[in-house]
C-alpha cells in the first residue's frame, strides 16, 4: 500500500477530483492548506495596507491505494494538476505498513 | 432465603413482552402521549416488583426508604430509551447505609429487565442543601413522583422539607438554568433551523418544554408574570405531541436514546404521516416544515419565560437607591407610540399597532440603533399579525419605508423578529418560498430561510468582527453605501430553492420581478440588486475554480463586475453567504482566497481606469435612454458630451443621473459653470460642470474646506473635449447648510463667486484655518505616496493614502497645480480617518518623468507631512 500526497493549485482541485472519480477513486482526504515551494509570494497593496501573501494557497489531497492503483492516481493528478507554471505542486509517494477500518478493524488492503 | 420472588427471566420476558405491545400501538398511532405513559407504567410497575422482591430477599422492609422518580420520569415521559431518573431517599445516614446492599441488588436487577437506571441517593438532610454545583439535580427535583417505600418520608419531603428551601433557592434555581439554557440553545446556534435537527436538546426541542414548565414553576406565584392564553397551551400541547411522536420514532428507529432526525428519517416520517392525524403522506420539506412551526411555538414559549428577570432580594441601601433611580430616570420616548426602555423598544400605545406605517417605523428604529423589541412588544404585534379580522392601515408599504428597514446599520435586529411575526413574509411574499424549507445538503446546516436571515446578520456583526475572518472585510461593510440594495438582494438570493425550477438564480430573479415591481424599486436599484442575485456564486466559484493570482483571470472577473462599488456588494455578498452555510464554511484560508480575489480586482480597476474610455456612439442603449428623458436633446450632442470619459462614467451613474449632467452641459453655452447641490443620506453631493482649467479640482476642494464641509467621496472625469465633471459627496461638519436652508445658496453663490474669479478663496480659507487644525487625529496614518506609470497609456498614476484633515485635498489638489500636473482623472475615498486617492495625472500633455515625479512626491511630503 502507499499514500499519495499531492499539494496542488485550488483552482485545479475540482477537475482533479472528477478525474480521480472517473478514474474509480471514491475516497480520499482534503485539507485546505499554505505554503510555497520555489513559487514565492508577493506583496499587494491596498488602501494603502500591504498585504504579503508569502504563503500561497494550496490543496492537499491524501489518498492511501493498493500498489495497482498508485500508477493510475499519479498520471491522473499529473495530467488534470498540470498548467505548466510555477506553483503548479507535488506529489509524495510513502510506503504504508498497515490500514485498520475502526468499525470492524479489517486490515490490510481490504480496509481501504 | 425461603421467601418466593418472581424470577427474572419471568420478569425479563413480561417486559420485552410490553415493551414490543407499546411498541406495536406506537406504530399503529396510538400517539405520543399514551406511549410515554404506558412506558411510564410499565417502567412503575417493574420497578415495584423488583423493590418488593430485593426486599423480601433481604428479609427487609420500606421504612426509611423512599423510591422517588425525577426529572421527565416524573412527569410520566419516558421515552422508548430514556435514562429512568430515580432518586434513593434516605430517613438518615444509617439507613442509607443498611440499604446499601438492597440497592445494590435493586439496581442490578432493574438493568437486567433492560431499563437504564441513572440514580442517586441522598439523606432528608442532605436534601434540604442546595448543591451549587449540581442545579440540575435540583430542577430534576422539581418533578418528584413517589414511586414507591415509604410514603410519610417522601410526604415529609414533598411538603415540609422542600417547599420552603425551593422557594428560597428560587433566585439561584432561575439563574442556573437561565445559564445551562443558554448554553445550550448556544450550543445550536440559536435557532430552531437546523436541516437534521436534535429533537430533544436543539432549540425547539422537547429540552425547551422541559426548561420552560421548570421556569414557570421557579417563577410560580409572580404576578408581573404573564400566562400564556388557551390556544398558546394548546399550540404547546400539540407541539409536545409532535415533537414526543417524533422522538419515540427515532428511539425506536435507532434502537437506542438517540435523537437526531436526520434525512433520512425524516422521508420515512413525512411518508408515515408521522405525527398527523390525517394519514396523508408528504414530502420531507412539507412534513418539516410542521416539524418548524411545533419547535417554534416551543421555543417562542421557552424564550417568553427565559426573559423575565428574577427579582434579586435587595439590601435596604440597595432598595433606597433603586427607587432613587427610578425617580430621576427618565426613558428615551422615540415616538409618541415607542419607546426604549432597558435596552428594549416597548410599545407604548397598543391600538397604534394597527396603522403598518407605526410597526414599520418600530422596526426602521431596531435596524437604526441595533436595539431590539421586547417580548412583549413582540407579543402585541403578534396578536395583531395573527388577527386577521383586525382593521389594518397602511398596509402596503413604500420602498423607501422598506428601504430604511434594510439600510440599517443592524439590519438583522429587525428582520429577524419580522420574520418571526410572519411581517417580512406579508411586507415580501416571494419569501414564503423558503420559510422553514429544508434543502438537503451537505454542507448547509440551516434552512433557507435561516442560512439567509443568517448571512444578514453575519453582515451586521462586521461592526465589530469576532474574529480574524471578518477582520478584512469589516471596513467594506462600514462603508457601504446603499447598505438596503445588498440586504435585499440577500433575502431574495436562495428563494429560488424553494421553487419548482432547475437553477434556483433563475426562481429567485423572478422572485426579484414581482417584488421589484410591487415595491417600486427603480430601474437602477432593480437591476443592481439582480446583478448581486444573478452573480452570488461567481465570486466563491472563481475564489475556488479559478487562479485568482492570474492577472487575466482578476481582468475577466472584473470585467464581469463592472465596478468597484459592485465588487464591495458582491464581496460582502459572498463573505456572508459562505458564512452561513455552517459555523465552519468560512474557514480563514476561504476567507483570504476571497480577500486577494478583492484586492487583486479593487486595484485593477483603480489601475485600469483611465485606459477604459467611452466610444458614445458604441453605447447605443445609453443614448437611447438620454434622449428619451431630456427633451430636445438629439444623439450627436449626448455623444459629444459622453466621448472620452472613463467607462466607469457610466457604471457609477443612472440613466436619469447622465441625463441631468447632459441638460447641465446643455446649459454651458449660457453659462460656462453648472452647479446641482443634493441632499444624501449622510450630507450632500455637489455635481460640477464646467471646461477645464489649472487648478479646478483644487479650488472647488478649497471652497468646501472653507465652507467646513469634509469631502467623503469625490470623482473628477474630463471627456474628449476638456469638459470636466466633477461630483463630490460631503459631511457638513457643522451641520451650516442643513440648519440655515438660505445658505445653500449663498455656498453656491460662494462657490461660483471663486470660480469665475469674482472672489478669492484665501480669506475664506483663513478663517476655517485656525478652528480646523488644532484636533489632534484619533488615528494616525503613515503617508504613503506610489506612483505607477504602467497602469495608464499616457498619464501617471499617483496612489495617496493619507491621515484626513479638513482642507487635505485642496491642499493636495493645489500642490498638484503649482507643479502644473493636471488632473486627468480622480477618484477620492476615505475610510474612517483614512483618506485614499488615486490621481491620472498628466503634465503637458503626457506622463509625469522621474525628475517630475521626484518633485513631486518631496512638494506632498512637504505638504501631507
Amino acid at each position: 500500500m502507499m499514500k499519495v500526497e499531492a499539494i496542488i493549485q485550488p483552482s485545479r482541485f475540482e477537475s482533479v477530483k472528477d478525474a480521480l472519480r472517473e478514474a474509480g477513486i471514491e475516497g480520499m482526504t482534503v485539507t485546505e492548506i499554505r505554503g510555497h515551494g520555489r513559487q514565492k509570494g508577493h506583496t499587494e497593496v491596498y488602501r494603502g495596507r500591504e498585504y504579503t501573501v508569502d504563503l500561497l494557497p494550496k490543496i492537499k489531497l491524501e489518498l492511501v491505494l493498493p500498489d495497482k492503483l498508485v500508477n493510475v492516481v499519479v498520471d491522473t493528478i499529473l495530467k488534470t494538476a498540470k498548467t505548466g507554471k510555477i506553483g503548479d505542486g507535488k506529489i509524495f509517494l510513502t510506503r504504508v505498513d498497515e490500514a485498520i477500518r475502526i468499525r470492524n478493524e479489517e486490515r490490510g488492503e481490504s480496509a481501504l | 432465603m425461603s421467601v418466593p420472588v418472581t424470577p427474572l427471566s419471568v420478569l425479563v420476558s413480561r417486559c420485552e413482552d410490553e415493551r414490543s405491545r407499546i411498541r406495536k400501538e406506537f406504530e399503529s398511532g396510538i400517539g405520543a402521549k399514551k406511549t410515554l405513559r404506558a412506558l411510564c407504567e410499565l417502567a412503575d410497575r417493574s420497578l415495584q416488583q423488583v423493590f418488593k422482591d430485593v426486599l423480601k430477599l433481604h428479609d427487609s422492609g420500606p421504612n426509611g426508604l423512599s423510591l422517588l422518580a425525577l426529572g421527565g420520569y416524573g412527569r410520566r415521559m419516558l421515552f422508548p430509551y430514556s435514562d429512568l431518573d430515580i432518586l434513593f431517599l434516605f430517613a438518615n445516614d444509617k439507613v442509607e447505609e443498611e440499604f446499601r446492599p438492597v440497592i445494590s441488588e435493586f439496581s442490578r436487577t432493574m438493568w437486567d429487565l433492560g431499563f437504564r437506571v441513572s440514580s442517586a441517593g441522598r439523606t432528608v438532610d442532605e436534601s434540604k442543601r442546595i448543591e451549587e454545583d449540581n442545579a440540575e439535580f435540583h430542577l430534576a427535583l422539581l418533578d418528584r413522583r413517589f414511586l414507591d417505600g415509604d410514603q410519610e418520608l417522601f410526604d415529609k419531603l414533598d411538603q415540609r422539607i422542600l417547599p420552603p428551601s425551593e422557594r428560597q433557592a428560587r433566585p439561584f434555581l432561575f439563574s442556573q438554568l437561565h445559564r445551562l439554557t443558554k448554553e445550550r440553545l448556544s450550543r445550536y446556534g440559536n435557532t430552531i433551523f437546523h436541516l437534521e435537527p436534535n429533537v430533544k436538546e436543539a432549540p425547539g426541542g422537547l429540552r425547551d418544554y422541559q426548561a420552560a414548565y421548570w421556569l414557570r414553576q421557579i417563577l410560580g406565584d409572580r404576578k408581573d408574570l404573564r400566562g400564556s392564553s388557551a390556544a398558546e397551551e394548546q399550540l404547546a400541547a400539540d407541539a409536545v405531541e409532535f415533537l414526543s411522536s417524533i422522538r419515540c420514532f427515532l428511539h425506536y428507529s435507532n434502537g437506542r436514546n438517540d435523537n437526531a432526525l436526520t434525512y433520512e428519517l425524516q422521508a420515512e416520517a413525512a411518508e408515515k404521516s408521522l405525527g398527523l392525524s390525517d394519514g396523508v403522506g408528504r414530502s420531507a420539506a412539507e412534513w418539516m416544515r410542521i416539524y418548524f412551526r411545533h419547535a417554534r411555538t416551543l421555543n417562542r414559549q421557552l424564550l417568553r419565560y427565559l426573559d423575565q428577570q428574577m427579582a434579586a432580594p435587595m439590601t435596604l441601601k440597595e432598595r433606597f437607591f433603586s427607587a432613587a433611580r427610578n425617580v430621576t430616570k427618565t426613558e428615551p420616548v422615540v415616538s409618541g407610540d415607542f419607546a426604549v426602555r432597558s435596552g428594549q423598544i416597548e410599545i407604548l400605545n397598543q391600538q397604534a399597532l394597527s396603522d403598518r406605517t407605526v410597526m414599520y417605523s418600530l422596526f426602521a428604529e431596531a435596524s437604526r440603533t441595533g436595539t431590539p423589541l421586547s417580548p412583549q412588544a413582540e407579543r402585541s404585534i403578534s396578536y395583531i399579525m395573527t388577527h386577521s379580522e383586525l382593521p389594518v392601515l397602511n398596509q402596503a408599504i413604500p420602498w423607501e419605508t422598506f428601504k430604511d428597514i434594510l439600510a440599517g446599520d443592524f439590519p438583522g435586529v429587525a428582520l429577524r423578529p419580522m420574520h418571526r411575526l410572519g411581517l417580512l413574509m406579508e411586507i415580501l411574499p416571494e419569501f414564503r418560498a423558503i420559510d422553514s424549507l429544508v434543502v438537503r445538503d451537505f454542507y448547509h446546516r440551516y434552512t433557507v430561510d435561516e442560512h439567509s436571515l443568517r448571512t444578514i446578520e453575519h453582515l451586521q456583526e462586521l461592526a465589530n468582527p469576532a474574529d480574524e475572518r471578518g477582520g478584512a472585510f469589516a471596513p467594506l461593510w462600514k462603508t457601504l453605501d446603499r447598505r438596503d440594495l445588498l440586504i435585499f438582494a440577500l433575502l431574495l438570493h436562495d428563494t429560488g430553492k424553494g421553487m419548482p425550477v432547475e437553477n434556483h438564480v433563475t426562481g429567485s430573479l423572478e422572485s426579484l420581478d414581482t417584488a421589484a415591481e410591487r415595491l417600486g424599486l427603480s430601474a437602477e436599484e432593480e437591476s443592481e440588486v439582480r446583478f448581486l442575485i444573478e452573480h452570488h456564486l461567481d465570486m466563491s466559484a472563481t475564489v475556488q475554480r479559478r487562479d485568482i493570482f492570474d492577472p487575466s483571470i482578476v481582468s475577466g472577473f472584473a470585467e464581469n463586475v463592472g465596478t468597484l462599488e459592485r465588487l464591495q456588494r458582491l464581496t460582502l455578498l459572498t463573505y456572508a453567504d459562505i458564512h452561513a452555510v455552517n459555523p465552519e464554511a468560512l474557514t480563514p484560508w476561504k476567507a483570504e482566497m476571497l480577500w486577494q480575489l478583492f484586492v487583486a480586482t479593487s486595484n485593477h480597476f483603480s489601475r485600469t481606469l483611465d485606459r477604459n474610455r467611452l466610444h458614445a456612439s458604441d453605447e447605443k442603449s445609453v443614448l437611447d435612454q438620454v434622449r428619451t428623458l431630456v427633451s430636445g436633446a438629439n444623439t450627436g450632442d449626448i455623444e459629444r458630451f459622453l466621448e472620452g470619459f472613463p467607462r466607469r462614467y457610466l457604471a457609477v451613474h443612472s440613466a436619469a443621473e447622465i441625463a441631468r449632467h447632459f441638460a447641465m452641459y446643455q446649459k454651458l453655452s449660457s453659462s460656462t459653470l453648472q452647479t446641482e447641490l443634493t441632499p444624501e443620506r449622510h450630507g450632500f453631493s455637489l455635481t460640477l460642470l464646467t471646461a477645464d482649467r489649472p487648478a479646478l479640482f483644487s479650488t472647488i476642494s478649497g471652497v468646501l474646506a472653507a465652507w467646513g464641509m469634509n469631502i467623503i467621496k469625490a470623482d473628477a472625469f474630463a471627456n474628449a473635449a476638456g469638459v470636466v465633471l466633477d461630483t463630490f459627496h460631503f459631511f457638513d461638519l457643522h451641520r451650516t447648510l442643513e440648519l440655515n436652508p438660505s445658505e445653500k445658496d449663498r455656498f453656491v453663490k460662494s462657490l461660483h463667486d471663486v470660480l469665475q474669479d469674482k472672489a478669492a478663496l484665501e480669506p475664506l480659507l483663513q478663517s476655517r484655518d485656525a478652528a480646523s487644525r488644532t484636533r489632534p487625529p484619533k488615528v494616525a496614518v503613515q503617508t504613503r505616496l506610489n506612483f505607477d506609470d504602467s497602469a495608464s497609456a499616457h498619464s501617471t498614476l499617483l496612489e495617496v493614502i493619507v491621515q484626513d484633515r479638513p482642507g487635505l485635498l485642496y491642499d493636495m489638489g493645489s500642490a498638484l497645480a503649482r507643479l502644473a500636473c493636471n488632473i486627468e482623472v480622480a477618484l477620492i475615498d476615505t475610510e474612517g480617518q483614512k483618506a485614499i486617492d488615486v490621481f491620472y495625472l498628466t503634465s503637458q500633455g503626457k506622463k509625469l518623468t522621474a525628475q517630475k515625479q521626484d518633485l513631486l512626491r518631496e512638494v506632498l511630503q512637504g505638504t501631507l507631512g
